[in-house]
């Protein structure tokens, strides 16, 4: 039996085009970047162009980082969107500031992992890592 | 160059030098005690007065002195007390009208000379420029700032106060522009005279740096405008500072200190070649340019960075931009403690954090603060954080005896040198963005947001690899952070901003809206061809009497200015 192929993720991260600050977002890249990920950054977009990106670009997992509001509704927004596309099976990860009264909704709108600041890179990327290989199966069954 | 040092003095101080060398060795052996700060710059185990000839005497002098290294003025705070100016903001105008009202009710609120003052903060969405009803964006309503789209909800906002003697800062993005003329039209239907409403608009179109957020105008359009902003506030409103330079900003983004001071000056360098080349008269204008500096990462680094921006600015404004008053040499700064080094664990350790930021700022001699809330990381800080962060000025204020005397840090051997050292390392910065073609340049090429990016990286490798601390995040760390109570702002805010957005449409003036907004596109045209600067300014406070909207002259603008994506 030959090993199995190493797993490239490929990893869309965004940021809403209603924020700002995108240091986080930027070191995440790096760190997936230096964890083995192809890393499509599309600042600051609209849920419908995020969607659209993620498909074209075939991606694994979608990360989605928040600093200055509407973490909820921009959330529920790409995740709907995703759905009407029929790609409901993308795995999205919320991060940044998530204020404690946005957790149960990001939950329930499906979100499969919240990471805040002082998280670790390493858990990030190995999160990343995870849903992608899970996203991957799944397609290929 | 003048001398710091006698020849008799000097051996003294060789002589106390070496034995310190030969005592050291005979301690400690072969440990040097060399460390670095945030910028990299190696610092010695302790300094001494030969340090003081890397500054060239006549760049020290006295408060008050050009190159202004150790302060603007003869005395500082013992004739002027900092201006504390929390960031607030959240819902619609009438619910943050509640919070200036619990902060002045607290002693804070206060402006220079018996005024009252208010640092606003608005929603994403208007900062942005974008009205409430733009699709995708209700969400964000009200959720991190106050919503503000016409001159009628800054009229809510400010009912009852004398917008003559009330000093209004407006921290904003994109929408900058747009948000300026809204107040400016609404302190005119107020009746007051825009000669003499005073106020900052921090006018963060100038920020390519990673901060402020996606949509902004083409690089060239936004310098084009802010230098529209500045000849129109020369003019019209003068006590109005049109443009806040924010070393912070870049700091937050995740440069070091020297990039963050260089990339400021190289701002202001761009910014007043783009006046100059409009024949705007620097004097004119610069008087009424800013900055906003960031404290709290490396504490004597901070002070340094500090007179080193000073002297930069007041040797760069008269040697390059040609600048001859005084006041067009004095980098006023208004500090804030730094918000991207507040964590979400263990919060209250955010208040001790914030409390050394400004103790920096205040030892650095800066003109007002914003000393952030413990639990920022966590959201829109409850009004109890906001009490403690003005608290925190006021200690600092009014019992730590910090205040009596000017730079108490001045002639310190260490911080004189640093100062030096941090000058040196921003002016080869500078020249590398001049080699590269000047700072607009930098900005389309993604070279700026690539260094400052990888600064951010390594910042957050070394946190990561345990070589830099952060308390309570790699270390003391604890199992079961404590259950902190957070602000949440009204959900309903959306619903009532749309709703207001909704009459105000019904109840204007269509055909004058209209109007105002084809004069406001006639002015663009005009500035984009670089004629008659400022009457974009004036056309955005003419529409917003009329009635138009935030969104409404954003979207003329970028049609005539361009976007950045």
């Amino acid at each position: 039996m030959s090993a199995p192929e190493p797993l490239v993720p490929r990893v869309l991260l965004t940021k809403s085009f209603i924020d700002s600050h995108d240091r986080a977002i930027k070191t995440i890249a790096l760190a997936l970047r230096d964890g083995g990920c192809e890393v499509i950054l599309v600042d600051y977009e609209t849920p419908s162009d995020v969607v659209d990106v993620a498909i074209d670009e075939d991606v694994d997992v979608i990360g989605v980082s928040f600093m200055s509001g509407g973490q909820v509704a921009v959330t529920q927004a790409i995740v709907t969107a995703l759905g009407e596309a029929g790609r409901g099976d993308l795995p999205v990860v919320v991060g940044g500031t998530i204020r404690p009264f946005d957790v149960d909704d990001l939950e329930s709108s499906g979100v499969r992992a919240i990471f805040r600041g002082g998280e670790k890179l390493e858990r990030v990327v190995e999160t990343f890592r995870d849903l992608a290989a899970e996203s991957r199966r799944r397609r290929a069954e | 160059m003048k001398s710091w040092l006698s020849e008799s003095a000097a051996r003294v101080v060789d002589g106390a030098a070496s034995r310190w060398l030969e005592s050291r060795a005979k301690r400690y052996g072969e440990r040097t005690f060399e460390a670095t700060n945030r910028s990299g710059i190696a610092l010695q185990p302790v300094y001494g007065p030969r340090d003081l000839e890397q500054t060239p005497v006549e760049d020290v002098g006295m408060p008050g002195q050009f190159p202004y290294t150790r302060n603007l003025y003869p005395v500082h705070y013992q004739y002027q007390p900092w201006m504390d100016l929390q960031i607030i903001g959240y819902g619609v105008a009438t619910q943050l009208r509640e919070r200036m009202d619990l902060l002045q009710a607290e002693g804070g609120a206060r402006g220079y000379f018996g005024g009252e003052a208010y640092n606003i903060i608005f929603d994403m969405p208007t900062s942005m420029g974008i009205d409430p009803d733009f699709p995708a964006v209700q969400g964000a309503i009200g959720d991190c700032g106050v919503s503000i789209c016409t001159a009628a909800d800054f009229e809510t906002l400010f009912a009852g106060k004398n917008l003559e003697s009330t000093h209004v800062s407006m921290v904003c993005n994109a929408g900058s522009p747009g948000i300026l003329a809204l107040y400016l039209a609404a302190a005119r239907n107020r009746g007051a005279d825009t000669t003499k409403v005073g106020g900052n608009i921090t006018n963060y179109i100038w920020d390519f740096f990673g901060h402020c957020g996606g949509i902004n105008f083409s690089p060239r359009g936004s310098y084009r405008l802010c230098a529209d902003i500045a000849a129109y506030c020369a003019r019209e409103a003068p006590r109005m500072n049109a443009i806040t330079i924010s070393e912070h900003n870049i700091c937050e983004a995740g440069a070091n200190n020297v990039q963050a001071v260089a990339f400021s000056i190289a701002t202001v360098i761009a910014l007043g070649e783009e006046c100059a080349s409009l024949g705007i008269d620097p004097d004119a204008v610069i008087p009424r340019w800013g900055f906003h500096v960031r404290y709290g990462e490396d504490f004597f680094e901070d002070v340094a960075k500090t007179r080193a921006l000073r002297r930069l600015y007041a040797k760069l404004n008269r040697d390059r931009l040609g600048c001859r008053k005084d006041a067009s040499l004095q980098a006023r700064i208004h500090a804030q403690t730094a918000g991207s080094l507040l964590t979400v664990q263990q919060p209250l350790n955010n208040l001790v954090r914030n409390a050394y930021g400004a103790l920096s700022a205040v030892l650095a001699g800066v003109n007002g603060m914003t000393i952030n809330a413990y639990d920022e990381a966590l959201g829109i800080p409850t009004e109890e954080a906001v009490t403690l962060s003005l608290r925190t000025s006021q200690i600092l204020a009014e019992e730590t005896g910090v205040t009596k005397v000017t730079d108490p840090l001045g002639g310190s051997f260490y911080v004189e040198r640093l100062t030096t050292e941090i000058e040196q390392a921003a002016l080869a910065l500078i020249a590398e963005i001049d080699a590269r073609g000047g700072l607009i340049e930098c900005i389309e090429s993604g070279w700026i947001t690539d260094q400052v990016a990888a600064s951010a990286y390594r910042w957050r490798r070394e946190v990561e690899e345990g070589d830099r601390v952060l308390v309570g995040v790699n270390r003391y760390v604890v199992d079961e952070e404590p259950d902190i109570k957070v602000f949440r702002p009204d959900p309903q805010a959306a619903a009532i901003a749309l709703e207001n957005l909704e009459r105000h449409r019904a109840q204007r003036d269509q055909a004058a809206t209209d109007a105002a907004l084809v004069r406001l596109r006639e002015a663009g045209l005009t500035v984009r061809d670089g004629r008659q600067i400022g009457s974009v300014t004036e056309s955005l406070v003419g529409a917003a009497q009329a009635g138009a909207t935030l969104g409404e002259m954003q979207s003329v603008l970028h049609d005539v200015f361009g976007r950045n994506k």
